[in-house]
C-alpha cells in the first residue's frame, strides 16, 4: 500500500499512524504478533521480538500472514533482512515439541534432528533429558518439562508444548447470571461478561495456557472467574496479598455459583485447602531453614487450573517452584507484560504465551475504564531544602526530594480542588503519609494496619462514608474502589513503570455519572524525585496519556 | 609433437614412444610465428591488447613476438584470465591435435563435437576459438586461406596445462586395433561412437577389465598396478599385451589417449561447460532493492559526515606504520553506531574521496578536508562517494585481520593496496548486473554463487571468497545494491551514467514536518528535509532510522540546541511551524524548564586572576588604556580574570605602579621570580596538504598497441630488404665486434617464409641504428624453449670465462632451474650454460 498507515523500520520498530484511515484495521492485522511499545496521540509504536514472533506462532499464525501483513500496510518498501527475519525467527518455534509418548511418556521430538543435537550439546539441557530414543526423539523427565522450556527459550529454540494436560480434579463452577449480593440490602442485579472477557477467556482455553493481558479495571478477575468456570476444576489462585485475596473471594462469591465454604485461603494467618483456593506470593515464598514450608500446598490438590494474578509481579522462586506444574492448565493475568527485572521469556515458557491483548485505551474507548487526566505538579523546593538536598549523600537524596515538605500544601490546594470527589492519596514513605493524613484528617492505610481495620476502611470509602483516604503502597494492587476518581502520588517507588500503571489504575473504574478521573504527581522539581517521575511517567505517555505538567505556584487556579 | 615427461625418470619411456609416433604433427610445415605475421595490422593489434604484458617491454620483432606469446608467464597470464568454455575447448584441441591427421582438420565443429556442445550451443563455441585465436592461445594451422580451419594450441601451452589434457593420457604407438580408425570416425560429423570397436577389443577380456578401464576412462589416467598373482593384476597384463594400458613404469600403468577417448565415447569432457552458472540466490522486488539502497545510501552519507565532524573535533593520531589504530577505530564504531568493519569503510571510503586524510604534521593525525563535499546535497554527496569507492584499488575488508608478520592491518594504512581489486570488482558488480529473474524481479545472489560464477570465468585464478564477501558487503553498505541485489543507483553508477540522479529518484520524498508527541518523541514519517535534519540534529536524539525518524527530545539534547545559541522561544517557533499539531504541553514544558537552568554555571578561560579584598583598589583597571593588554574582565566586584600569564600580569600592574603579590593554587603568596610564564597554548593545528595514498597511483606506460604493430611491420621489411642485400655471417659479425658489450640480438626466421617463394632464404634482421631496445631475456629464453620444443638448434651468444662474448650454435637439451643444458653439435660435447649468461640467442634458420 503505497500510502499505507505503517512504517517498518530496520531496528524492528512499526510506528504507525493512528489518524490513517486504515489505521484500526492495520492495528488489527498487526497486534498479534507486534508488540505495542507506546502509544502517544499521533504515532504508536510497535516492536517485533522473538517472544512477540513467537507468541503470534503459538496462536496459529505464520511467517507469510505476518510478511504480509507489514507489505499489505507499509508505506515505504518493508527492509528485506528484517522479513528474513521474521520468517526465520518464526520457523524457530515448534522446531521441537514436548509430546506424551505412548510407551515413554513425555518426550522432546523434533522435526529437524540438527535442532535437537543442538539444543542437547548445549550444557544447560543435561540432566533435564534422559535417555535419546531415536534420533529426533528424546526422553523428558516430566519434573523438568518446565525448566526445559525455559532452557529451549534461552538457547533461541522454544518448545511447542503439545503434552497436554491433567484434566485435574472435577468440580463444578459455574457463572451466575445475577450478582450475589454483598450486603443483605443490596438487590440481585443481571450481569454477563464483557465482549472482551469472553475472547480472553477463549483464547486462553483454546491455547491450553497463557497469559491475559488487560488494564487495570478491565475486570481481570472476570476473566479468571469465567476460565475456572470453562475448566469446571478444582483452582489455585495465586495472588499479591491477603487484601487482594479476599477481593477474589467476594469476586467469585458474587458472580459464581461457588459459596464461601468452597474458597480456602492460604495466607499467612489462614491455611485452608478449598476446592478453590487463593494463596498469596507471599505465602510460599516464606523460607523456614532454607526450605520452602508451604511447597506442599502445590500438591494438596489434584488442581486442574492455575491462575496467577498480576503475573508481572510473580516472584522469581515461585517462578521456580511452579516450574513443575507444567503439566496443569496455566492462566496469568496482568495489565502489562513489561517487568522492571526483565523476566518476561520466563512468563512466556512457564506461564505460556500470551492469549489475549486488548490495548488501554480501546476499553477506555468502549466506556468499560474511565477516561483519565494526569498531571504533574512540579514544586520548586525552598532555599533550606535546596541546601539540603545538594549536600546529602546519594541515597538519601529520594527520600529528601520526596517526601519535601512543601507537598504537603500541594496536596492540600489539589485536595481542595475536588471537594465533591473520592480522593486517594498514594505515597510510598509512612512518615510523609502520616502526617498528610494528620493534615487532612483523612484515615491512613500502611502495611501496620490490620487485616480487618484495612477492610472496615475500604469498605467505608467505597461507601462514601469518608471521602478521603491515605494509602502505602500495600494498595497498590488488586484493592478495588471503584468510586475513588482522584488519586495523589506524593512518592513512588523510585522508576517503576508498572507501579505508575497500577495507581493509575485505581481510579481507572467505570464511574457512575462518567466523571473523568484524575492523577496527579507531585514532584520535587531539579531532584532525582523528577528524574524517576519521568521515568516512571513514560509507560503511562506511552500508553497514550498525555501528562500535563504545571508549576506547584500555579496550582491556585482550578485545573480544567 | 613431444609432450615433456612427468617428473619421474622412468616416465621417459613415454616420451621416447610418443615421439616416434608415425603420424608427425601436421604443423611440420608452419608455425605458429607464421600464422603470427601473416595476421593483419589490426588483429596484431587486438592481441596487443588482450595481452598488454606482450608490449611491455615492446618486443623488437614479430618472431620475438611470437616467442613471447608461447612464453610460459605470458601464457600464464593468458590463461588466468580465460572462462572455463575457452580452457575445455584448448584441452580439446591440446588432447586431439596428436590424432588428427591432414585430411581430417581440427575444426570448430570438431571441437564442439568432442566437448558434447548441442548444436544451439555451437556458435558459443565458435565464438570462443575466434577469440582464442585472437588472444594467440589457438592458431590456425591451414596452409590455403580457403581450407577449413584446422587450429592448433600455441607452443607451451601443453606445458601449462599438464602432461594430461581433458584427464588424457599420453598418445602412443602401437595402438590398439582399430580404435585409431573408430576414434578418427567419431570425430567426423555424424560418427558412430567408438564404443562397439572397444567392445569388440574387450570381448575376450579377463574380467574385471572394463572396470579398471572404467576407473581410468574420466582421468587421471595413470593407475597403480595391482599387486601380482591377482586377478586383478591378470587384467591388467592383459588389457597391457592389447596396448589399452602402457606400463609407464614398474608400478604404474597409463591409459593412452586413444583407449581414454574411445572409453569417453569420443568425448573429451563430460559437460560442456559453455555458460557460467545460473547463480542462485533470493529474487527481490526492484522497488525493494532500490529503497533499500536508498536508506544505506543516506545512513552511508550521515556516517561520513559524522565521521569529518568527530574528527574535526578530536582528530585521531597516525600509526606509525600509517592506517588508524584499533582503539581509534573502535570509539569511532561507538560514534558511528556500526560494527568495526562497517567503521572501517566509511573511513576507507571516506579517505579515497579525499574527506579525510593525514595532516602532515609530526606527529601526524587524521583530519577532514576541506571541500566542497559538505555543499552538495545528499545525493550528489553519495555519487562522490560510490566514484571513489568504484575505482578504489583498496581492500578494507582486510581491516582487523592480520598480515603475514602478525601485525593487525589497520583501515587507511597503505598496506591495503590490493593491484587486482578494481577487476575483481567489476567482475562481482558483473555478476549482479547480469542478473535478472523477472519482470520487476531483481536477483540478490549469494556470495557463494557469485564466486562460482566468477569460477567459471576465470578458472585458473579463483578469486578468494572472503574479497568477494567483502566486496558485496562493500556494494550493501553502499547501496549500489539493496537487499543484495543491484540497484537502480547502482546500475547508474556502473554505466556512468548520473548516480545522483539515480538516487536522487529513488530516494524517499522529502518531508518538511514533524509529528510532536506527548512523551516527548517526535516522528518524522520520512525522509527529513535538509534544514529539519539540522533541526533535529540540534536538538534532539535519533531513537529510530530508516524509512521514518523517530527522535525523543531529552534535557541533555535541548541543552545541546541552548549551547548552540537557540533560545527557549526560537527553538519553541521553529518546532510549531514545521509541526503539524500543536507542540504539546510536556515538549513546551521542558524546554522552557531545561532553558531555565541552562547556563546557571558558566565556565570561561583565563591565564590569570586578579584579586582583592577591598573592590575599590580593581575599580577602573579594566578600562585602562594602558593596561588593554592584559584583557581583562571583571567576573565579581572584587575579582578580574586576564588574557595573560600571571607573571606577566604581576609585571605590568607593577609597572602601572600598582603592588601586586604572586599567589600560589593554595592561596599563599610566592615569591617572585622572573621569567615564569605560564606554558605556551600550543600552535593552532596546521592542514597542510599530504594526499592519502590513493594520489600516488601511476600506471606504468604501455605503447600504443597500434604504433607499436607499425613498428614491427616496419623491422619485418627491413629484415626482409636486409636479406637480400647482406649476408647473416657479416650482420653477425658486425653485432658481436661491437664494443664488447651484449649486443641485441635481431632475429630472423627460421621457417621457411609462407607467402614468399625464397622459402630457403635465410633471413637475417639488421636493425636500423635507431631502433629501441635490447632483446629482453625472455625473448631469448622462449627461442630456447621453442627449440628444445622443436629438437633444434639455436645460436647463443655467452659470456665466457674470461667475460669475452663467445657464440656457439647449440642443440638446447634442458632448462630447468636458471641452467640450460645443451648439446653442441660441432663439438659432440654437452655443456651446462647459467641462463644468466646468455646474452642473446639467435635461430639458426636452417640446419647448418
Amino acid at each position: 500500500m503505497p500510502d499505507g498507515p505503517l512504517i517498518v523500520q530496520s531496528d524492528k520498530t512499526l510506528l504507525l499512524e493512528v489518524d490513517h484511515p486504515s489505521a484500526e484495521q492495520a492495528r488489527r492485522s498487526i497486534a498479534p504478533f507486534a508488540e505495542l511499545e507506546r502509544a502517544p496521540e499521533h504515532v504508536h509504536t510497535y516492536r517485533l521480538t522473538a517472544l512477540g514472533l513467537w507468541n503470534a506462532r503459538a496462536a496459529g499464525h505464520d511467517a507469510e500472514q505476518v510478511v504480509n501483513t507489514l507489505i499489505e500496510y507499509s508505506r515505504y518498501p518493508v527492509p528485506h533482512a528484517l522479513l528474513v527475519d521474521v520468517a526465520e525467527t518464526m520457523a524457530r518455534y515448534g522446531r521441537l515439541q514436548l509430546v506424551q509418548d505412548p510407551a515413554h511418556g513425555l518426550v522432546l521430538r523434533t522435526t529437524d534432528r540438527a535442532v535437537l543435537a543442538e539444543v542437547l550439546k548445549s550444557k544447560r539441557t543435561s540432566g533435564l533429558v534422559g535417555e535419546r530414543l531415536d534420533e529426533s526423539t528424546v526422553v523428558v523427565h516430566p519434573s523438568e518439562r518446565g525448566h526445559l522450556k525455559q532452557v529451549l527459550v534461552k538457547l533461541g529454540w522454544p518448545a511447542e508444548d503439545l503434552a497436554g494436560y491433567v484434566d485435574g480434579e472435577k468440580h463444578p463452577i459455574g457463572l451466575s447470571p445475577t450478582t450475589h449480593p454483598r450486603t443483605p440490602h443490596e438487590q440481585p442485579a443481571p450481569w454477563e461478561m464483557r465482549p472482551y472477557q469472553a475472547q480472553a477467556v477463549d483464547g486462553f482455553w483454546h491455547g491450553g495456557s497463557g497469559v491475559v493481558v488487560l488494564p487495570c479495571g478491565a475486570g481481570k478477575t472476570i476473566v479468571g472467574a469465567g476460565a475456572m468456570a470453562k475448566s469446571g476444576t478444582t483452582t489455585l489462585i495465586l495472588v499479591t496479598n491477603t487484601v487482594s485475596a479476599r477481593q477474589w473471594r467476594d469476586e467469585l462469591v458474587r458472580r459464581t455459583t461457588l459459596t464461601e465454604d468452597e474458597i480456602g485461603e492460604y495466607s499467612g494467618t489462614k491455611k485452608e485447602i478449598k476446592p478453590v483456593t487463593i494463596a498469596t506470593y507471599q505465602v510460599l515464598t516464606t523460607k523456614r531453614k532454607g526450605v520452602y514450608t508451604h511447597l506442599e500446598l502445590l500438591d494438596a490438590r489434584d488442581w486442574g487450573l492455575i491462575l496467577y494474578d498480576e503475573v508481572h509481579l510473580l516472584p522469581a522462586p515461585v517462578f521456580r517452584m511452579t516450574a513443575d506444574l507444567q503439566a496443569r492448565r496455566r492462566l496469568g493475568l496482568t495489565a502489562t507484560l513489561v517487568r522492571e527485572d526483565g523476566r518476561e521469556d520466563e512468563v512466556f515458557s512457564l506461564i505460556g504465551p500470551k492469549r489475549f491483548d486488548a490495548p488501554w485505551k480501546d476499553i477506555e474507548a468502549q466506556g468499560y475504564i474511565a477516561p483519565a487526566d494526569c498531571v504533574e505538579v512540579r514544586l520548586t523546593l525552598p532555599e533550606s531544602e535546596r541546601m539540603t538536598y545538594a549536600t546529602a549523600e546519594m541515597e538519601d537524596k529520594y527520600r529528601l526530594a520526596a517526601s519535601a515538605s512543601g507537598k504537603k500544601k500541594v496536596v492540600e490546594q489539589i485536595v481542595a480542588q475536588h471537594p465533591d470527589d473520592q480522593v486517594l492519596v498514594i505515597g510510598q514513605y509512612i512518615d510523609q503519609l502520616e502526617e498528610l493524613a494528620e493534615h487532612l484528617g483523612a484515615p491512613i492505610i500502611t502495611g501496620a494496619t490490620t487485616n480487618k481495620e484495612r477492610q472496615r476502611l475500604f469498605g467505608a470509602f467505597r461507601e462514601g462514608e469518608i471521602s478521603r483516604l491515605v494509602v502505602s503502597k500495600v494498595a497498590n494492587y488488586s484493592v478495588d474502589l471503584p468510586e475513588a476518581s482522584v488519586a495523589i502520588q506524593v512518592s513512588g517507588s523510585f522508576g517503576s513503570r508498572q507501579e505508575e500503571a497500577q495507581r493509575l489504575g485505581r481510579i481507572m473504574r467505570p464511574k457512575a455519572d462518567g466523571r473523568t478521573a484524575h492523577f496527579y504527581a507531585v514532584v520535587a522539581r531539579d531532584t532525582v524525585d523528577q528524574d524517576f517521575a519521568a521515568h516512571r511517567q513514560r509507560f503511562l505517555a506511552e500508553q497514550g496519556y498525555a501528562y500535563r505538567i504545571v508549576d506547584a505556584e500555579d496550582l491556585t487556579t482550578p485545573t480544567p | 609433437m613431444t609432450r615433456r615427461a612427468p617428473g619421474r625418470a622412468d616416465a621417459r619411456n613415454i616420451v621416447r614412444m610418443a615421439s616416434s609416433l608415425p603420424a608427425a604433427p601436421a604443423a611440420a610445415t608452419r608455425h605458429f610465428a607464421d600464422d603470427l605475421r601473416q595476421r593483419s595490422d589490426t588483429a596484431l593489434a587486438a592481441l596487443l591488447r588482450a595481452r598488454p604484458d606482450l608490449a611491455t617491454p615492446s618486443p623488437s620483432t614479430l618472431r620475438s613476438l611470437a616467442a613471447r606469446a608461447s612464453s610460459r608467464t605470458s601464457l600464464e597470464r593468458a590463461l588466468a584470465r580465460t572462462d572455463a568454455l575457452t580452457l575445455q575447448v584448448l584441452e580439446a584441441v591440446l588432447a586431439l591435435e596428436p590424432l588428427v591427421d591432414p585430411s581430417a582438420p581440427l575444426d570448430a565443429d570438431v571441437v564442439a563435437r568432442v566437448l558434447g556442445a548441442s548444436p544451439t550451443e555451437l556458435p558459443r563455441v565458435e565464438a570462443v576459438i575466434t577469440r582464442a585465436v585472437e588472444h594467440a592461445l589457438l592458431w590456425d594451422a591451414r596452409e590455403v586461406p580457403s581450407d577449413p580451419a584446422d587450429l592448433r594450441a600455441v607452443p607451451g601451452l601443453d606445458e601449462l596445462l599438464g602432461p594430461y589434457p581433458a584427464g588424457l593420457g599420453p598418445h602412443l604407438t602401437p595402438a590398439p586395433d582399430g580404435l585409431t580408425e573408430a576414434v578418427g570416425r567419431a570425430l567426423g560429423p555424424g560418427g558412430p561412437a567408438p564404443g562397439a570397436a572397444l567392445d569388440a577389443l574387450l570381448a575376450e577380456a579377463p574380467p574385471g577389465s572394463r572396470t579398471i578401464l572404467d576407473a581410468l576412462a574420466w582421468g587421471p589416467p595413470v593407475g597403480l598396478v595391482p599387486a601380482a598373482g591377482t586377478r586383478p593384476r591378470d587384467a591388467v597384463n592383459w588389457l597391457v599385451t592389447q596396448h589399452l594400458l602402457v606400463r609407464s613404469d614398474a608400478r604404474h600403468v597409463v591409459l593412452p589417449r586413444l583407449a581414454g577417448l574411445a572409453l569417453r565415447d569420443g568425448r573429451t569432457h563430460r559437460e560442456p561447460r559453455t555458460a557460467p552458472p545460473e547463480p542462485s540466490g533470493r529474487d527481490v522486488p526492484a522497488a525493494t532493492a532500490d529503497a533499500e539502497a536508498a536508506s544505506a545510501a543516506l545512513e552511508l552519507v550521515r556516517r561520513v559526515r559524522l565521521l569529518r565532524r568527530t574528527w574535526d573535533e578530536e582528530p585521531p593520531s597516525v600509526l606509525r606504520a600509517g592506517g588508524l589504530g584499533v582503539r581509534d577505530l573502535r570509539r569511532l564504531a561507538a560514534v558511528l553506531e556500526t560494527d568495526e568493519p562497517g567503521a572501517a569503510f566509511v573511513v576507507e571510503v571516506a579517505g579515497q574521496a579525499g574527506l579525510v586524510r593525514d595532516d602532515g604534521d609530526a606527529p601526524p593525525s587524521y583530519v577532514p578536508t576541506v571541500t566542497d563535499w559538505d555543499d552538495l546535497d545528499d545525493a550528489a554527496r553519495w555519487a562522490r562517494l560510490a566514484q571513489a569507492w568504484l575505482s578504489s584499488r583498496r581492500a578494507p575488508w582486510l581491516v582487523g585481520s592480520r598480515d603475514d608478520k602478525g601485525a593487525l592491518r589497520a583501515a587507511l594504512s597503505p598496506d591495503l593496496r590490493r593491484p587486482w581489486v578494481p577487476r575483481l570488482r567489476d567482475g562481482v558488480l558483473g555478476v549482479l548486473a547480469d542478473a535478472r529473474p523477472g519482470e520487476g524481479l531483481l536477483l540478490a545472489p549469494e556470495p557463494r554463487a557469485v564466486v562460482e560464477v566468477l569460477t567459471w570465468h576465470t578458472p585458473r585464478s579463483v578469486p578468494p571468497a572472503s574479497a568477494v564477501e567483502g566486496l558485496l558487503a562493500e556494494a550493501g553498505w553502499l547501496g549500489v545494491t539493496g537487499a543484495g541485489a543491484l540497484s537502480a543507483p547502482g546500475r547508474a553508477l556502473l554505466a556512468d551514467d548520473d548516480p545522483a540522479g539515480a538516487l536522487r529518484a529513488v530516494l524517499p520524498h522529502e518531508v518538511d514536518e514533524i509529528l510532536l508527541q506527548g512523551d516527548l518523541t517526535g516522528i518524522v514519517p520520512g525522509r527529513p528535509s535538509r534544514d529539519l535534519a539540522r533541526l533535529l540534529e540540534r536538538t534532539t536524539d535519533v531513537e529510530s532510522r530508516g524509512a521514518a525518524t523517530t527522535v525523543r527530545f531529552s534535557p541533555a539534547s535541548v541543552t545541546r540546541a541552548l549551547d548552540q545559541g537557540e533560545t527557549a522561544d526560537t527553538l519553541l517557533d521553529e518546532l510549531a511551524r514545521r509541526s503539524p499539531v500543536p507542540v504539546p504541553q510536556p515538549l513546551d514544558y521542558l524546554v522552557r524548564d531545561t532553558a531555565r537552568r541552562h547556563g546557571a554555571v558558566r565556565v570561561g578561560s583565563a591565564s590569570a586572576y586578579l584579586r582583592a579584598a577591598d573592590a575599590t583598589v580593581l575599580a577602573g583597571l579594566e578600562h585602562d588604556p594602558t593596561l588593554a593588554g592584559l584583557g581583562l574582565v571583571r567576573l565579581a566586584p572584587t575579582v578580574l580574570a586576564a588574557s595573560v600569564p600571571a607573571a606577566a600580569l604581576h609585571e605590568a600592574l607593577r609597572e602601572r605602579g600598582l603592588v601586586s603579590a604572586l599567589e600560589g593554587p593554595d592561596g599563599r603568596v610566592l615569591v617572585a621570580r622572573r621569567g615564569v610564564t605560564g606554558r605556551a597554548m600550543p600552535a593552532p593545528r596546521s592542514a597542510a596538504a599530504i594526499r592519502m595514498g590513493s594520489g600516488g597511483d601511476v600506471a606504468s606506460r604501455t605503447p600504443d598497441p597500434d604504433e607499436l604493430v607499425a613498428e614491427l611491420r616496419a623491422v619485418e621489411e627491413a629484415a626482409r630488404a636486409g636479406a637480400r642485400a647482406r649476408a647473416e655471417a657479416a650482420a653477425v659479425a658486425r653485432s658481436v665486434a661491437d664494443a664488447g658489450i651484449p649486443r641485441p640480438a635481431r632475429t630472423g626466421t627460421d621457417g621457411p617464409p609462407p607467402d614468399a617463394g625464397e622459402s630457403s632464404a635465410r633471413l637475417v634482421v639488421d636493425p636500423p641504428d635507431d631502433e629501441p631496445g635490447t632483446q629482453h631475456p625472455a625473448d631469448g629464453l622462449a627461442l630456447v624453449r621453442d627449440a628444445l620444443r622443436t629438437g633444434s638448434t639455436v645460436i647463443i651468444e655467452m659470456a665466457g670465462h674470461t667475460g669475452r662474448l663467445e657464440r656457439r650454435e647449440l642443440k638446447p637439451l634442458k632448462l630447468d632451474g636458471g641452467r640450460l643444458r645443451a648439446l653442441d653439435p660441432d663439438r659432440e660435447a654437452e655443456l651446462t650454460i647459467a641462463v644468466h649468461r646468455i646474452a642473446s640467442v639467435l635461430p639458426t634458420s636452417s640446419a647448418p
